[in-house]
């Protein structure tokens, strides 16, 4: 069996291509950037027959070239994704496998892109993301990977290999290795992106480890803004001693530094006191307060529909309450199997809850400042004067008017919890060390790193993307809820 | 100001008290004092010689008083070995992991030896005293923090200032893009590309060392350059952005539009009338950052073996070292706050608005 | 009136037995020396023996004075006794000696004794003690000190101490110390042992790193502080976790200076750069070391990437994928056999090590000990495993494997639970890091060690599998494997041995102790300034050999 090339036949005549595409760009950058210390700031020139220029003469026609190489350039990738697609396993080498691997994904993406951009008037601030290139660019790096990551673990696409096995022979192969014994030329017949140290491929554990990780961190960013919007808003609206303890204790939290907060939070000896479980009961309850200060406040006018929607929804999630705090092996274990919805290893538990503990200060921080600042408005005024209770004034005046910001600082801070799992994962704590999330496979490839690289570049690269795309995404969001 | 000052200092005592105890709390749980014990008297010891060796070390008190024994509020717990009289007592050397043998000296030892007397204890990973092994390792990392404030902040600010002075252009855009790369690389990335693209010997030639071990007694150019260029590179890209920010808001002012009306230079506008009052916010940003640099530190340390204050909190967390632990976290709490409290009074100061009001 | 015969008249019949044993094919050299050497031989008596002329020394091309850095990990000494890591004997060696050295060709070197006989059954042995050796702080060194120091061995109520079980022969069970009389002092240079039964290993259980005499002055605590030693190094820098220097003692007059040569560099550095082979690359390319203690596995190829000199040591240090026969559900021995069965020996030396070693056969008999008996190899049957465990009524249990956190260790327990995985069973992986691993390491119901070499091959199996000894982690307790430990543990001829071997093996593989996968060959790399720092088996670093070549 061949091993694969990175581009295969296709890249035969479309790699030059873009070689010249790429090539071009950047002298055009580099001439652009030149040329910018001695050009002429904007202005607007007249022409003898009567047109207006706004930028004329060769840095004109330097940022249109460099407009169109652009252009290009994705173009030709485009083309190597479709190549991939079209072409049969191989014909396209690695990039080829990997696009034709990847194709739920660029559908889903496809469909996402045209259903919002065609309803985008509708759709509010999400509506206006995309309006903003770099809002869509992040917007489409996130996709990427949440798509990936649900389509490889929900329904197990997208991945060549168990991320768990390991196949005799191909101990730290390079990118394009075949397996051995497998003669036909389909999917699973190569290592798109090489071997690890443990012979698993790189590839399907990197789609893997993008599930662990948008299992873990989205969810834990929520759970923090949770208890960060329960006890900041309050905070905010009564000041006085209330806001001087909630301060203080989100001040000692701050003060901790991280990384000594997690050496002592996880480690298997304090799971075995039952301290994360005794931190997951109380934090974990937060969201329930919440819906259920919500619910009650909106509907309190109405008795007759808040009795049944409180029952119904606080009982389901005082169901998933229970059924996540309630685990064997730790001193939680009152729900009987059968109402026990799911279980959580102890690990992956203790990885939350210190997440969650490290990030609910800040937003508690940042809704505090934003309830100082909004309690002063009119329509909150009007509220009150009306007779509005408190949690409703938190809940439904003061908490919608300060979406923005929070969502912003939501895309962010997953980002930011993203690199905490990776920095848990660098000095061994928390997941197992076979998970394949993305800090533990940089850890243990970095041994490795100058004679076999790609078991370490591969999950960093991935990462990267992932907190760029957010980052690229919170820019777009706050850049329009800013046009408002 | 002063009583600003003063309630500003007695929240961070409090706020270092509250910290300590909680990590003494849970670094004194009886798995970790098990751990304690084992690493003391080796693997193979049972459980009972697990309670007895606690509880002939002062381990068995309850913890609120051996939280004031080591404070200093409470004096230390003594024993006398009823065989052959030697003394073992926390306020006796290595914490009383040495025994003093009957009549070796006859001072009486001191009965309160806690933080208050100026006792930080014993280390036991590294079997010296507790204010040695951190002085060693703040200095270190001292000297690793001084050269990435070096690099970062000028770097940062001019990043920063050059992006936001025309917002909206091309320089903008990729400057604002290259940080929002920077912020988007955790050390833990940054540090291992570095390392595997510039350190491998090519054609006999190396660029950097991937070690900074011999940077302890001796930094060279070739090995600090990596760790203070991961360090410095995740924090320039949020203080760029804010500087940014900054720059932007202040350069749509009216007063700076009377400028360009007056026909004052592009140049003299930035560097007279728009980075005074520019710069006021990034300087609180850079005082918040610098708890987060902490982080990256552990990192970039345990990254290139440089033997400095985070190497020193991971190996007091990875090995249960409790007096060493209490000391770091100290050390960190002051830092953060005392870096809060320069960023709110370095605020109202540089804010001539603020501070004439 | 005993009578001294020399050595050249009186060479101890068993080895010129194990001589024809040798000219036979039936003993390898290494073990020939090692058991000739044990019974008082000297090294160029018994390369003698088989017709071979005594190797030459590299002092020929070692130059004075220098300096050597290496890494290692600096740990903080305490009382010799208790030692558990050989970084304990790398530092503590360089003033505290031993009456025996252990020689990488396998013979046993005489330091602080000069010689020694053993009677015919081996239940006697004559020390005798150098003379002319002197403390580095000047008092004498007589044989005063050597029954000191073996009564010390021997205080089996003492918690830690190692030396008992290796000089169990001369303890007094009743009082668990030394017995009346064992160690008898003849005069100022002789000492007699007194065994209660015979056993060869006395002597070779001198060689171990803990086995140093100290000063009648020391009481506990860490001898770095007060160095009173015999050696020829002092230590003069000891910050533990980071650097731990030895410097010449230029005010001691070394004994060995006029009977081996040496010490030839003026200090020994070694730095602490943490338990990541990574680290250890990176210091090499740095510049910051000039060898390595040890490079491992998947490092070797890029030390030799780098350009360093390699020395290879073929061992039988190896580690023991073992299962703790008192806690369910390993007291069956059918699931441990079915577990066996899921699991082949070759991949997991592949993947886990690197392919750098030999393949083993699970049962801690290592064929560089000569009375090994070769077996059949191990039947690999993933399904017929999965079946057996049905069975047993396993098929759903979770089995759970603990390891540390050392990058062989984990990898190879990692190819473990692949494999089992393959098979269809459920385990779970937990790596703990070394602190936590270390606290309960005889406990844990399924786990990995690491177990070094010993130099004769039944030392192994007595410290490891025989009922009730202290690190016993299999908790085994077999009556027939211990009777017929005792008789391998007695001098008999090669095909008694060897069928003795033959049962004691088979019974631990049909018992299904381990999965004991690879004996793996240790690698040091340096970058090629520097002559005698060959990689030794046990990892001892004998400090007056080492000498910048010149």
């Amino acid at each position: 069996m061949e091993p694969l090339t990175w581009t295969g036949a296709v890249g035969t005549w479309l790699d030059p291509v873009l070689w010249l595409v790429a090539g071009s760009l950047a002298v055009g950058v580099v001439a652009m950037i030149v040329m910018s210390f001695f050009a002429a700031p904007v202005t607007l020139q007249a022409n003898a027959d009567g047109t207006v220029m706004a930028r004329g003469g060769a840095f004109g026609f330097v940022e249109r070239a460099v407009q169109a190489l652009v252009l290009a350039l994705c173009v030709v990738v485009l083309l190597y994704i479709l190549a991939g697609i079209v072409t049969p396993y191989g014909g396209a080498g690695i990039v080829g496998a990997m696009a034709k691997r990847l194709l739920p994904t660029w559908i889903a993406l496809a469909l996402t892109f045209a259903v919002s951009i065609a309803f985008k008037r509708r759709l509010g601030l999400y509506g206006k993301l995309f309006d903003n290139v770099i809002g869509m660019i992040g917007f489409a790096l996130v996709m990427f990977w949440v798509f990936s990551a649900i389509f490889a673990g929900v329904f197990d696409m997208i991945v060549t290999h168990d991320p768990l096995s390991q196949v005799s022979g191909m101990k730290n192969e390079v990118p394009g290795t075949p397996v051995p014994g497998v003669d036909a030329m389909t999917m699973g017949a190569h290592y798109l992106l090489g071997g690890d140290a443990l012979a698993r491929d790189v590839f399907s554990r990197m789609i893997a480890g993008g599930w662990v990780v948008i299992q873990i961190a989205p969810l834990a960013t929520l759970f923090a803004f949770m208890v960060g919007i329960v006890l900041g808003l309050p905070a905010g609206y009564y000041g006085g001693k209330l806001d001087i303890v909630l301060s203080f204790l989100a001040n000692l939290i701050l003060a901790f530094p991280v990384i000594l907060l997690f050496y002592l939070l996880v480690t298997p000896e304090i799971v075995a006191t039952g301290i994360p479980s005794i931190m997951a009961a109380v934090l974990f309850v937060f969201p329930v307060v919440f819906f259920a200060v919500l619910l009650n406040a909106r509907f309190h006018t109405r008795p007759g529909v808040r009795g049944p929607v409180l029952i119904v929804v606080l009982g389901i999630m005082g169901l998933i309450y229970l059924s996540l705090i309630s685990q064997p092996g730790t001193i939680f274990t009152f729900m009987p199997r059968w109402l026990d919805l799911f279980d959580i290893s102890g690990g992956i538990l203790v990885v939350f809850v210190s997440v969650v503990f490290v990030n609910a200060p800040t937003v508690f921080r940042i809704v505090r400042g934003i309830t100082f600042d909004i309690k002063t408005r009119d329509y909150v005024a009007a509220a009150q004067t009306r007779g509005e209770g408190p949690w409703y004034i938190m809940l439904w005046e003061i908490l919608p008017n300060a979406r923005g910001p929070l969502i912003v600082d939501f895309c962010l801070r997953i980002g930011y919890t993203t690199i905490l799992l990776g920095t848990l994962g660098f000095f061994g704590l928390g997941l197992s060390t076979e998970s394949p999330d993305w800090g533990s496979t940089i850890n243990q490839g970095r041994g490795l790193l100058s004679v076999f690289p790609h078991p370490a570049v591969v999950p960093a690269l991935a990462l990267l993307t992932l907190v760029l795309g957010l980052n690229l995404l919170a820019d777009g969001l706050r850049e329009e809820s800013l046009r408002d | 100001m002063l009583r600003f000052l003063a309630g500003r200092i007695f929240t961070m005592l409090v706020t270092a008290l509250c910290l300590t105890f909680i990590v003494f709390f849970l670094t004194n749980l009886p798995p970790n004092l098990e751990k304690v014990a084992k690493s003391e008297l080796g693997a193979r010891i049972s459980d009972a010689d697990v309670e007895s060796w606690l509880g002939r070390n002062g381990y068995a008190d309850p913890m609120i008083i051996r939280y004031g024994q080591w404070l200093g509020v409470v004096p230390g717990w003594t024993r006398t070995d009823a065989e052959d009289g030697r003394r073992f007592g926390r306020c006796l050397p290595d914490n009383g992991l040495a025994a003093v043998p009957p009549g070796a000296s006859e001072m009486p030892p001191p009965t309160f030896c806690g933080v208050l007397q100026g006792d930080w204890g014993f280390s036991t990973v590294f079997r010296r005293d507790v204010g040695e092994v951190v002085l060693r390792g703040l200095a270190l990392t001292g000297k690793l923090m001084f050269w990435v404030t070096v690099v970062m902040i000028p770097g940062a600010l001019i990043i920063g200032v050059l992006a936001g002075m025309r917002e909206g252009s091309r320089l903008d855009r990729s400057l604002s893009t290259v940080s929002i790369v920077s912020t988007a690389t955790p050390e833990y990335v940054s540090g291992v590309v570095f390392i595997a693209l510039l350190t491998p010997t090519v054609f006999g030639y190396r660029l950097f060392n991937g070690s900074a071990t011999t940077a302890m007694e001796d930094a060279t150019f070739y090995n600090f350059t990596l760790p203070v260029v991961t360090i410095a590179l995740y924090g320039m890209g949020y203080i760029a952005r804010m500087t940014r920010a900054s720059m932007t808001e202040v350069m749509t002012a009216q007063y700076i539009r009377t400028a360009r009306l007056k026909g004052v230079t592009f140049g003299n506008i930035v560097m007279k009338h728009a980075l005074r009052n520019a710069l006021i916010a990034p300087f609180t940003v850079i005082m918040l950052q610098f708890p987060w640099l902490l982080n990256g530190v552990v990192i970039v340390e345990t990254l290139f073996n440089y033997k400095g204050f985070g190497w020193t909190l991971v190996e007091a967390a990875g090995n249960n070292d409790i007096e060493l632990l209490l000391g770091v976290s100290v050390v960190s709490v002051l830092v953060v706050l005392v870096t809060q409290l320069i960023s709110d009074i370095g605020y109202v100061f540089l804010n001539p608005r603020i501070r004439i009001s | 009136m005993t009578n001294h015969h020399t050595f050249e008249n009186r060479t101890h019949h068993a080895a010129r037995m194990y001589a024809r044993e040798h000219a036979a094919g039936d003993i390898d050299r290494r073990e020939f020396l090692t058991r000739a050497t044990a019974l008082g031989v000297t090294t160029a008596g018994a390369y003698a023996l088989i017709g071979l002329p005594t190797p030459a020394a590299a002092a020929a091309h070692a130059q004075e004075g220098g300096t050597i850095r290496m890494n290692l990990e600096t740990k903080s000494l305490k009382d010799p006794r208790l030692w558990d890591w050989s970084e304990h004997g790398c530092f503590g060696h360089g003033w505290l000696e031993r009456m025996v050295e252990y020689q990488i060709d396998g013979t046993l070197r005489p330091m602080l004794l000069e010689s020694w006989e053993a009677n015919d059954d081996a239940t006697q042995f004559t020390l005798n003690v150098r003379p002319g050796v002197t403390w580095n702080n000047g008092d004498p060194f007589t044989a005063e000190d050597v029954a000191r120091n073996m009564t010390g061995w021997c205080d089996g109520t003492m918690e830690g101490n190692s030396m008992a079980s290796r000089m169990a022969s001369l303890i007094d069970e009743n009082t668990n110390q030394v017995r009346d009389g064992a160690i008898e002092v003849v005069d100022d240079t002789t000492v007699r042992l007194n065994l209660n039964a015979p056993d060869i290993t006395i002597i070779v259980g001198m060689t171990d790193y803990p086995a140093v005499l100290v000063h009648s002055s020391y009481d506990g605590g860490d001898p770095a502080e007060n160095p009173i030693g015999t050696g020829a190094f002092l230590p003069t820098q000891n910050e533990v976790g980071i650097k731990q220097v030895l410097s010449r003692n230029t005010d001691h007059t070394w004994w060995g200076t006029e009977v081996y040569g040496g010490p030839y560099l003026d200090t020994v550095e070694y730095i602490d750069y943490g338990t990541d082979p990574a680290a250890y690359v990176a210091a090499a390319q740095s510049g910051e070391i000039d060898a390595t203690y040890q490079t491992s596995g998947d490092f070797v190829d890029i030390f030799d990437g780098i350009g360093w000199q390699k020395s290879e040591a073929v061992t039988a240090n190896t580690i023991c994928i073992r299962f703790n026969q008192q806690q369910a559900p390993y007291d069956n021995v059918e699931v441990r056999n079915a577990i066996q069965m899921a699991v082949s020996n070759e991949v997991i030396l592949e993947l886990g090590y690197n392919n750098l070693g030999t393949l083993a056969e699970n049962h801690h008999v290592a064929p560089l000990h000569p009375e090994y008996a070769e077996l059949p190899a191990p039947v690999v049957d993933p399904e017929a495993a999965l079946a057996a465990l049905e069975a047993a009524g396993h098929a759903d249990t979770e089995f759970e494997l603990i390891s540390i956190d050392d990058a062989y260790q984990a990898a190879s327990c990692d190819a473990v639970a692949a494999q089992m995985r393959d098979a269809g069973m459920n385990i779970t992986r937990t790596v703990l890091p070394g602190s936590t691993f270390w606290n309960d390491w005889l406990n844990y119901p399924f786990s990995c060690t690491e177990w070094n070499q010993r130099p004769l091959g039944v030392q192994v199996l007595a410290l490891a599998y025989k009922s009730g000894v202290p690190w016993n982690e299999t908790a085994m307790a077999n009556p027939e494997f211990d009777a017929l430990l005792a008789e391998a543990m007695s001098i008999n001829d090669i095909d008694a041995r060897r069928e003795v071997m033959a049962e004691i093996e088979t019974l631990m593989q049909n018992e299904g102790v381990m999965i004991q996968p690879f004996w793996r060959s240790t690698f040091r790399h340096q970058n090629g300034e520097f002559v005698g720092i060959e990689m030794h088996p046990s990892f001892e670093h004998h400090h007056y050999k080492w000498a910048r070549a010149a």
